[in-house]
């Protein structure tokens, strides 16, 4: 139980001459929601991407569940659906059925979890029948219906309007409660990690981990607490000092 | 904490000698000078080995052949004679095709009325409309004519079609809420938007035409590049066919890629890329 | 009022009547038709005007189509191109998907195959017919060469293209999500090629039966394209057309009686795009 969900050491990852990481080590706690905020380009869906396998890294280690448990399963929610557009939506979550779960246990955790994010009755449709948002809640479904030990999310609802996130945003907040799943959640809005989250991971822009904000606010949380607006000016300070900091190494280096 | 010293540094200017070392590299392993390589070797290979039977000419040969060609003015006179033909056809097969095109594209009645002929006339070979003009016109002149008429119009109306078709209604609309007189719309908003259909049907066109006009000289001629090449047939001079046909085809291809091509897409350039396959 | 169609009457005031004579007064005026009628008079006028044995009229046509196809001469001479057509038809597919999957995998591979596609892609059947039967004679030989090479760059070209289509997101989620490669083969991988199999299958085919009719004008015993040749060299142009209308029919069965409605049914799980033919 204290073995940590998702463990990061010494990470270090290049794209070729361009270092994305530079040797940044933290833990997930199991069952808690940590968001990972930073300016575009800095690194996060990379760091995503490394946890699930998806790019390679440089040196260190970027491991999910204990260190033996190297197969455990993870959920990747992506910023687009990705689902396959010749599949129907039942067929796509089929599609990731891991070898050690039979078909039939599979379709109904499926259908158990189609119906949790409210489509009940579209998994004989096409995803090009389906609108932006029942796809990303397709996209969901299929993430949870591994019952992964953590669940990645690469800013989920940022392509979606704001009416239909904030819908989307409560009911992974229920189903992150009622699933108890570890969720590492990236996103550029800090209203949002501010009000999902326990934590807050801010990247810089040199690969490093600027700052690390718990938040013990109870939920459900409003932006128009007291308590909350200290916790945003505080992220908000932060993120401006990492930018005035950037603005300074600009102007630094030489101009060759 | 970061400074400038995390900043990944500019990697240095490598030394001349490295550069032309590089570039030399570069050249001997770009694929396609590989390729082009190899297949001349593979044909030299064969050349050899066939030597015997002499059906294989070598690559030296080949181009002995097409210098010879060149030389004496053989392939001027016949290339004339083909020429003539081709774009005599070749422009009233534009003047069909656009004619067609255009009622297509317009009316719904002219687009059901031609449909089948056009289908017809994309699918049917272009050996079939070369045989049938040389049967029923001989050697005259307006054998090939015929042909490229009929096989090429198709292709030509065609993209025509599409072009009218995809005029935008709402800038016709526009120019009639501003009353501009008649004249000016077509030159500033019709045959601007028509342009890159034009080029394209010219193209196509044009390729297809060459095509059936080299093939009606095969079957019927006393001239052209076509009828050399039949001579060469009979002759079973394989060296003879390489030469007129790479000679030819170059010609056609220069025109196609050095002319039409560019012409296409720099008269294209306003439209946002849609993948083009060839 | 009622009708007596052969021994059945048929009351005209019915619904379903009234349907089917509505539809047919439509599609008889359509101008389909009139474009049929008026290029079948045009043509009779013609060839009543030029009185010769080289412009025959419509009905003499049809007369010598029905022949040919009534004493299996049709069958006959079609299994034998039909033959060499597929035949030449699969090794072009073979090459062409070979050449295509490794141009559209690695920037080398296209740049080294580029040329020889483009070639074989603007050089006229014409040549490479004359040249495979200078080599390899009246044999079977040299119709499938001459497909093989005129063919294969119309499928390498669509095959390339696929590829470089495959899309990288779907192929990293299938990743994160640890799916088994030969899933990924089948569920990821085939069905994003296949409007692109098929588009080669469509141009290849295309092509291969065009160049074989020409490798059999030239040289060959037996097939649509030597009695085509026959036709020629008597000057019977209702032989020419008897042959290609009923051999272009089948060709034109196969494409849109076959192909059209495959890629129409693996198509369906695309939101509808406009067709241009």
């Amino acid at each position: 139980m204290n073995t940590p969900a998702v463990s990061v050491r010494e990470l270090v990852k290049y794209f070729g001459d361009l270092r994305v990481f530079d040797c940044i080590s933290f833990d997930v706690d199991q069952s808690s929601l940590t968001t990972i905020v930073g300016f575009s380009g800095c690194g996060k869906t990379t760091l995503l991407n490394v946890l699930a396998g998806i790019e390679p890294l440089t040196s260190g280690s970027a491991e999910v569940g204990s260190g033996k448990d190297r197969t455990a399963r993870l959920g990747y929610v992506f910023q687009t659906p990705r689902l396959l557009p010749w599949l129907t939506i039942e067929q796509n979550l089929m599609f990731i059925r891991p070898d050690d779960v039979d078909e039939v246990t599979h379709r109904q955790r499926s259908l158990h979890y189609l119906e949790m994010v409210g489509l009940k009755g579209v998994e004989h449709k096409f995803p090009y029948q389906l609108s932006g948002g029942m796809q990303q809640r397709a996209g969901l479904a299929r993430a949870l219906c591994i019952e992964p030990a953590v669940l990645l999310m690469d800013e989920p609802f940022s392509h979606l309007d704001e009416i239909t996130a904030a819908g989307m945003r409560e009911e992974m907040l229920r189903i992150w409660q009622e699933t108890r799943r570890t969720i590492l959640f990236v996103t550029h809005d800090i209203q949002e990690a501010i009000e999902l989250g326990d934590r807050l991971i801010m990247l810089d822009y040199h690969g490093h981990i600027f700052d690390d904000i718990q938040i013990p606010l109870p939920r459900p949380r409003s932006f128009t607490d007291p308590a909350f607006m200290d916790i945003y000016a505080n992220v908000m300070r932060s993120l401006l000092r990492m930018q005035a900091e950037r603005a300074e190494e600009l102007q630094v280096t030489p101009v060759k | 904490m970061s400074l400038a010293l995390d900043t990944p540094a500019m990697p240095a200017r490598p030394p001349w000698n490295q550069r032309i070392a590089q570039n030399l590299k570069d050249l001997v392993f770009n694929r396609r000078w590989l390729a082009f390589v190899l297949f001349l070797a593979v044909w030299q290979a064969f050349s050899l080995r066939m030597a015997g039977v002499g059906l294989v000419p070598s690559p030296q040969k080949t181009i002995s052949t097409i210098w010879e060609v060149l030389a004496n003015g053989l392939f001027f006179e016949h290339l004339a004679d083909s020429m003539v033909r081709l774009l005599a056809g070749f422009l009233l097969a534009m003047l069909l095709g656009v004619i067609v095109g255009v009622l297509m594209g317009s009316r719904p009645f002219w687009d059901e009325f031609f449909k089948d002929l056009v289908i017809l006339g994309l699918s049917l070979p272009g050996l079939i409309y070369a045989l049938l003009s040389v049967v029923i016109f001989g050697v005259k002149l307006i054998a090939p004519v015929m042909a490229i008429l009929l096989a090429s119009y198709p292709f030509i109306a065609v993209n025509i079609r599409e072009g009218v078709r995809a005029l935008d209604k709402d800038l016709l609309d526009m120019t009639r809420a501003y009353k501009v007189g008649r004249w000016r719309v077509v030159r500033q908003v019709i045959l601007p938007a028509l342009l890159p259909f034009i080029l394209a049907a010219i193209r196509i066109g044009f390729t297809i035409a060459w095509k059936a006009s080299v093939l009606t000289e095969v079957f019927g001629a006393s001239s052209g590049v076509g009828y050399m090449i039949r001579i060469s047939f009979q002759l079973f001079a394989v060296r003879g066919i390489l030469a007129w046909s790479l000679l030819f085809g170059g010609v056609m291809l220069l025109i196609e890629y050095g002319i039409l091509l560019p012409a296409e897409r720099y008269f294209a350039r306003w439209r946002p890329k849609v993948k083009q396959v060839i | 009022m009622t009708s007596n169609v052969g021994s059945v009457s048929v009351d005209l005031r019915a619904p379903w009547a009234a349907r089917v004579l509505q539809s047919l007064k439509t599609s008889l005026l359509s101008p389909r038709w009139l474009a049929i009628l008026i290029i079948l008079v045009a043509w009779q006028v013609y060839a009543t005007i030029r009185v010769s044995r080289l412009v025959p009229t419509p009905l003499k046509v049809a007369i010598t189509t029905w022949d040919v196809l009534a004493s299996g001469l049709f069958f006959e001479h079609l299994a034998a191109s039909l033959v060499r057509i597929l035949l030449g038809f699969a090794l072009a597919m073979l090459v062409g998907t070979a050449v295509g999957v490794l141009m559209g995998s690695r920037r080398s591979w296209d740049e080294f195959f580029k040329d020889f596609v483009i070639l074989g892609l603007a050089l006229p059947g014409l040549i490479y017919a004359l040249l495979s039967v200078m080599f390899f004679g009246i044999s079977l030989l040299a119709p499938l060469v001459a497909i093989l090479f005129t063919s294969y760059p119309f499928v390498a070209v669509n095959i390339s293209e696929g590829v470089k289509a495959l899309d990288k997101d779907l192929l990293d989620m299938s990743h994160a999500y640890r799916v088994g490669r030969w899933r990924v083969v089948r569920q990821v991988i085939l069905p994003s090629l296949l409007p692109f199999i098929l588009a080669a299958i469509r141009n290849g085919f295309a092509i291969a039966w065009k160049v074989c009719t020409l490798v059999e004008v030239f040289g060959a015993i037996r097939g649509v394209g030597y009695m085509i040749r026959a036709s020629f060299d008597s000057y019977s142009v209702h032989g020419i057309l008897a042959w290609a209308l009923l051999f272009g029919g089948v060709m034109l069965a196969i494409e849109y009686g076959c192909m059209v409605p495959a890629e129409r049914y693996f198509g369906r799980w695309r939101p509808k795009v406009k067709q241009v033919i």
